[in-house]
């Protein structure tokens, strides 16, 4: 739910035209990743955070499964996944952290373990 | 009884009779532990990220160095001297608005014409982005002289943009005033000072006192930069000289089309004066959607 809430915010913030309170200067500087080409879908206008809201809703239907197991995995891997993408473009293409992004990638990184931990 | 022992015989290893043989009992393993796949999954994603991290140091240009004088001279002269025709061609280009119109006392300057006011740091790469527009812009009004080149900080985002510095500059017009302060330079080590009437107006138009902050006469502001810094990354001042004099570049589009919409704004503080300028169709055009 705290990844939800996470994304819905920075969706929200997005189609707000507001930069959430974080620095704006140095290395942690939400303002830079957001407005970064990288803040949306590659040719579309839609927030990327949008996707952590997806991400994290299916996630939490399938943990209410417990038949879909390997389902749960899959998805786990690839939002791990997406999660590395998204730190690569922080560190490598801007230059710079945003700290809302990584309480969500965070959270990713621990539903990942979980998932993990009950398939084995 | 007899079932018992026969039982007994089939179990008996190297037993005589037609006994079958038992499933061997399940060899005890050493189970991995519960706590090794989460934790090679955490090692892993830091590995990764070390990666990333040792990558991005080793591909991190270094700041070039400042152009000497004369060097410095040739590309002020490019920047400042772009035709009409490219002006007009281009129109707002690739350049967001981020234009406001504001309400307030006029702003003037120290000569009593209309006042641009610039309020930004050397370090910050939009500043850095943002001032290639305004020297560009404000050249259509009057003449620059003692810019020096200077770079954004080699820590912030966008790490050393090449840019010029207004600290020392001087700008004369017929038409308006203008005044630039450089409140810190590429280290963040504090150099100007805004007067007490300049952060009076930081705090009424822009009181997040994000940087840069233009006011246009307190007729118009804009806060931030209105094209990405990351255009011109990794170029020297020369290349983006040309890039600005070539005019169907994608820096041209924003520059020159951010040099416009300033020129608009600075128009709407003039009278429309000089009308060589305010009156062609791309700066009428921007005018109307300043508001």
């Amino acid at each position: 739910m705290a990844g939800i809430a996470v994304s819905i915010y920075l969706t929200a913030l997005h189609y707000a035209g507001v930069v959430p309170a974080c620095p704006a200067s140095g290395a942690i500087n939400c303002e830079a990743v957001l407005s970064s080409s990288y803040g949306v879908i590659a040719g579309t206008s839609v927030p990327t955070s949008l996707l952590g809201v997806v991400w994290f809703g299916v996630n939490a239907a399938l943990w209410t499964r417990p038949a879909v197991g390997w389902a749960l995995l899959a998805w786990a891997g690839a939002g791990l996944l997406a999660v590395l993408y998204l730190v690569f473009v922080e560190i490598v293409q801007l230059g710079a952290i945003c700290l809302w992004c990584t309480a969500a990638h965070v959270l990713v990184l621990a539903l990942v373990l979980m998932a993990v931990s009950v398939r084995r | 009884m007899s079932t018992r022992r026969a039982t007994k015989k089939q179990v008996r290893p190297g037993g005589a009779g037609p006994s079958r043989r038992p499933p061997p009992a399940r060899k005890p393993v050493s189970g991995t532990p519960a706590w090794v796949a989460p934790a090679a999954v955490v090692a892993a994603v830091a590995v990764v990220i070390a990666a990333f991290l040792v990558y991005r140091y080793y591909t991190t240009a270094p700041a070039p160095a400042p152009l000497p004088a004369d060097t410095t001279s040739v590309v002020v002269a490019q920047i400042t001297g772009v035709p009409a025709s490219e002006f007009e061609d281009v129109g707002q280009g690739g350049a967001n608005n981020l234009l406001q119109p504001v309400s307030g006392t006029p702003l003037t300057g120290a000569t009593g014409k209309p006042e641009v006011l610039y309020i930004g740091a050397e370090y910050c790469p939009y500043c850095a982005a943002e001032r290639w527009a305004i020297i560009v812009a404000l050249s259509r009004f009057g003449t620059w002289s003692g810019l020096k080149t200077t770079s954004s900080s080699s820590t912030d985002v966008y790490a050393n943009t090449p840019t010029f510095t207004f600290r020392g500059a001087t700008y004369t017009s017929q038409y308006i005033d203008f005044r630039g302060v450089e409140t810190s330079d590429r280290d963040q080590k504090p150099l100007d000072n805004p007067t007490s009437a300049e952060q009076q107006i930081m705090g009424k138009y822009n009181s997040a006192g994000s940087i840069p902050f233009v006011d246009f006469a307190n007729r118009y502001t804009f806060t931030g930069a209105t094209f990405s810094p990351d255009l011109l990354g990794g170029q020297s001042w020369q290349e983006i000289a040309d890039e600005i004099r070539d005019g169907s570049t994608t820096q041209a589009r924003a520059i020159v089309g951010s040099a416009n919409l300033i020129t608009a704004a600075i128009c709407r503080t003039t009278s429309d004066q000089p009308a060589a300028v305010c009156s062609t169709p791309a700066i009428q055009a921007l005018e109307k959607k300043l508001g």
